[in-house]
């Protein structure tokens, strides 16, 4: 009988490209790779149970801690369904600046992102431009909410300190500074051969995978999911006129190209919201109540969803947390990597679907 | 004091390769040390190699509060390392289990308990100068005269 499986091909814990730990596990006949398994668990920490009976105020600085690229999102989709919970109204000036560090944290994750793709298909000098503006954009997060990663920016209510008019002033200088840049990062990516050759047609997935396999964020976005974006159902974000970004092609260069899109957008929608940046209180009132509720919110990565339960003394009594990344590398191991012509597509595709494993796990 | 050993020395204290290693942290920890690459704190311009390879690492960063499933495994990594190595804990979380040492955490903190730390930065997260001088100071001090304290 002919053999069909040659070997069985691990990569990580411990991998070069992998900022986290997760194991994929190829099975390869040659060059061509048949059967990828992904093998989760290195990270478990037990989040949600530590979660459980404590009050808010101690659950707000877990949530931010599931994950820290995306630290400012958790915490705003936490205080959001809390808000949800006790009926507190958020002033406009303070839902404004939300939507400021919210973005300003997304133009940091997708540049990560974008760097380790970059890095991993060894085009060092675009990954290492990336990086660098990735620090001007985290300056300008710490000048606004105090802190790089771990922010703890939103309360319920309101948000903790205002946007002086002359911080906003160097932010905008900043974000043209960082705009350019990302803009000369493009086009070198765009046009650049090699580039294409690791890229284009790699790591196909259609719409039709995309929305069986309920992927979310900018892999569902690259394969033409539409109304896959969870800020068009954001009353500020409405506001603010926010339209989705969508690329048809579904290979690893949509799944960049999606977020290089995001980052202008964002930088637009930071724009809007200092010019017009309502006056008023940044903090309102409110007492925490007992309820339940569930609230989705848009992640870099895609949908975050936490149901919260809570007491009358505002403590937290159940809490379930489903964040992006699950769904995006468990299609990205079954429909993105399978059948991939060289297993050195395998490592460049996964981190394409931008894995967040700290997430998943928590 | 063999002439040997004074380049050794030198070389050693501009060379020196990095491998860093996830056991259970919120991942902040992990991209403030990448930041590190980033030209504007140019950790190459002190020798310092960022990779992911255990086998021809000198400096293992051990970021995250310890999970089960690393209990053994790190320990298996600190014996890849060849000589003369140090591991330097970063973050809070290697340190005390920051805030994740509750009851009913699945975490086992800390990570003394499992390989020898030689230096520790705290911080939730620490910002990657704080990384990049605790790598500089704390890495030449040990691998200072290995060869003749050895024998």
């Amino acid at each position: 009988m002919k053999k069909t499986v040659d070997v069985s091909i691990p990569l990580g814990p411990v991998h070069p490209c992998w900022k986290e730990p997760v194991r994929l596990k190829c099975e390869t006949a040659g060059e061509r790779v048949l059967r990828t398994e992904l093998e989760l668990g290195y990270m478990k920490k037990g989040i949600e149970r530590i979660m459980r009976g404590r009050p808010w105020q101690e659950v707000m600085f877990l949530a931010e801690r599931v994950c820290g690229i995306c630290s400012v999102v958790h915490n705003m989709v936490f205080i959001e369904t809390m808000e949800k919970i006790s009926d507190i109204e958020v002033p406009p000036r303070a839902a404004y600046l939300r939507v400021i560090a919210n973005e300003v944290d997304r133009i940091a994750s997708h540049l990560i992102a974008n760097f380790s793709y970059c890095y991993t298909i060894e085009h060092e000098t675009l990954a290492m431009y990336l990086l660098n503006t990735r620090e001007t954009v985290l300056d300008n997060l710490e000048r606004l909410t105090g802190s790089r990663i771990n922010t703890a920016y939103m309360i319920p209510g309101g948000v903790r300190f205002d946007l002086l008019p002359e911080d906003g002033a160097v932010m905008l200088a900043d974000l043209a500074k960082v705009e350019d840049e990302v803009r000369r990062v493009v086009r070198i990516f765009e046009t650049g051969p090699l580039i294409a050759l690791r890229s284009r047609g790699i790591g196909f997935m259609d719409r039709e995978e995309a929305i069986r396999s309920h992927t979310v964020g900018p892999t569902a976005r690259a394969s033409g999911v539409l109304d896959s974006d969870l800020r068009l159902r954001h009353p500020t974000y409405q506001a603010l006129g926010f339209e989705q970004v969508t690329r048809t092609e579904g290979d690893n260069f949509a799944r960049v190209m999606v977020r290089f899109q995001e980052i202008f957008q964002s930088i637009d929608l930071v724009r809007k919201c200092i010019d017009t940046l309502p006056e008023g209180p940044i903090r309102g009132g409110g007492f925490c109540k007992a309820g339940e509720a569930a609230y989705s919110g848009e992640a870099p990565r895609g949908e975050l969803t936490y149901y919260i339960k809570t007491d009358e003394y505002g403590r937290v009594v159940d809490i379930a947390i489903r964040t992006p990344s699950i769904m995006n590398i468990e299609a990205c191991a079954h429909s993105m990597i399978k059948n991939a012509t060289t297993i050195a597509d395998v490592t460049a595709t996964f981190i394409s679907s931008d894995p967040c494993v700290a997430c998943n796990e928590r | 004091m063999s002439i040997l050993q004074d380049i050794k020395n030198a070389v050693r204290s501009r060379s020196i390769h990095v491998s860093y290693v996830d056991v259970g942290s919120c991942n902040g920890c992990d991209i403030e040390v990448l930041a590190c690459l980033a030209p504007r704190y140019d950790i190459e311009q002190y020798g310092i190699y960022v990779h992911n390879n255990p086998r021809e690492a000198d400096v293992l960063l051990v970021i995250g509060s310890v999970t089960p499933q690393w209990v053994d495994k790190l320990r298996n990594i600190w014996d890849k390392i060849p000589e003369p190595k140090v591991a330097v804990a970063i973050g809070n979380c290697p340190i005390s289990g920051c805030v994740y040492n509750r009851r009913g955490s699945l975490i086992n903190p800390p990570v003394s308990k499992y390989i020898p730390i030689a230096a520790q930065v705290p911080g939730c997260p620490p910002r990657p100068t704080e990384i990049l001088s605790a790598i500089l100071s704390v890495a030449p001090l040990i691998f200072k005269d290995y060869e003749e304290s050895k024998s």
